[in-house]
């Protein structure tokens, strides 16, 4: 969904797509339709098309607080201890593995304890009681 | 947001004639929101400049191109590209922008299209003041969120000159006097007695008097793509 939302007063003048300074608003007339469009990469979200807008049509607070948008979605190690997600396993065979050699998922916590000797490289589970 | 006013056009036909193909290069970020810098500014300077009458020799090819900010280094120089036989650039940015774009492809010459003026604010649409001097030291907490650095022309630290008269400023009617706009909003919050508290000298070394500025931030090297 666009950042750039208008409501039911939009009747299409065009007056934000001409004062819009960084030239993020353009339309197109189709098919005897009009259609507003907002381009995310060129708006500068410095409020002009709010405040030059006869119809008070432009809901500029979907630019000022928005919405997370899911980016990408992958598979995630836990700490074998608590369960802590830390890293996918591309970034434990890329990086994580290589500056922590013989490192077993673990977090910065159950890391401290197992150099303390809480418990040996390998057996947490057992040592732990972790099921 | 860093304010800019596009310089008188026959200095700018004149730092570019010696050239063959001109690059004009809008930023879109500071200046494009002041109207001075931006996509739009940019295309209607390319139009302007791309005219016979300004040049006794030959018309220069000019080509346009926006990029988000030109005061990043990295990101200009991954994501804008100069087309073939560029012979110079003419950017539109601040005075940040301009230098750093000049780095990213030195040795191509980098023109400035503004002058840099200000930093900033907008108290309605189409107006900018300048806000802040940038001086490193910021006493806005003493002053009623009101910079007398800035804001008076005299950037006095004690009250009013002599010159202040009934709100203005002695530089004129539509400037108003800071120190009277302090006095003012202090007496509003109840905080009259700050203006009665003995200061130290500004030190002006954080606001440049000791040479650029610099800042690192700890932990954002390692991510930027050319460390």
């Amino acid at each position: 969904m666009s950042y750039f939302r208008v409501n039911k007063n939009c009747n299409g003048c065009l007056s934000c797509v001409e004062n819009c300074p960084a030239a993020a608003l353009s339309y197109s007339d189709r098919d005897d339709r009009r259609t507003l469009q907002h381009n995310m990469t060129k708006c500068a979200r410095c409020g002009q098309c709010w405040r030059v807008c006869p119809q008070d049509a432009i809901e500029f607070r979907h630019l000022l607080v928005g919405q997370w948008d899911d980016v990408v979605t992958m598979d995630v190690i836990r700490c074998r201890v608590c369960g802590e997600p830390l890293y996918s396993p591309d970034y434990q065979q890329k990086v994580f593995g290589t500056v922590n050699t013989g490192s077993e998922p673990l977090c910065p916590q159950h890391r401290q304890r197992q150099a303390a000797g809480f418990f040996k490289p390998g057996k947490a589970e057992s040592q732990l009681g972790v099921k | 947001m860093i304010v800019g006013d596009l310089k008188p056009l026959e200095e700018i036909v004149s730092a570019i004639k010696e050239y063959k193909q001109i690059l004009v290069l809008g930023c879109g970020s500071c200046v494009t929101v002041c109207l001075s810098g931006g996509e739009k500014e940019a295309e209607q300077l390319c139009h302007e400049l791309s005219k016979v009458k300004h040049y006794k020799g030959a018309l220069p090819k000019f080509e346009m191109g926006c990029i988000l900010r030109q005061c990043e280094e990295d990101l200009v120089h991954e994501y804008q590209t100069i087309p073939d036989g560029t012979d110079a650039i003419l950017s539109l940015a601040c005075g940040a922008g301009v230098q750093t774009v000049a780095d990213a492809y030195d040795p191509l010459p980098v023109i400035p299209a503004l002058n840099t003026t200000f930093l900033g604010a907008s108290a309605k649409p189409g107006n900018w003041s300048e806000m802040c001097r940038g001086c490193g030291d910021c006493v806005l907490t003493f002053t009623g969120g009101i910079c007398p650095v800035a804001r008076c022309a005299k950037s006095l630290f004690n009250g009013p000159c002599g010159g202040s008269q009934n709100g203005s400023c002695e530089v004129g009617l539509d400037t108003p006097c800071a120190w009277a706009m302090i006095y003012y909003r202090l007496k509003r919050q109840n905080k009259l007695h700050l203006l009665e508290e003995i200061r130290t000298p500004k030190d002006w070394r954080p606001g440049g008097a000791a040479g650029p500025r610099k800042r690192i931030r700890i932990g954002l090297g390692d991510g930027t793509k050319d460390s």
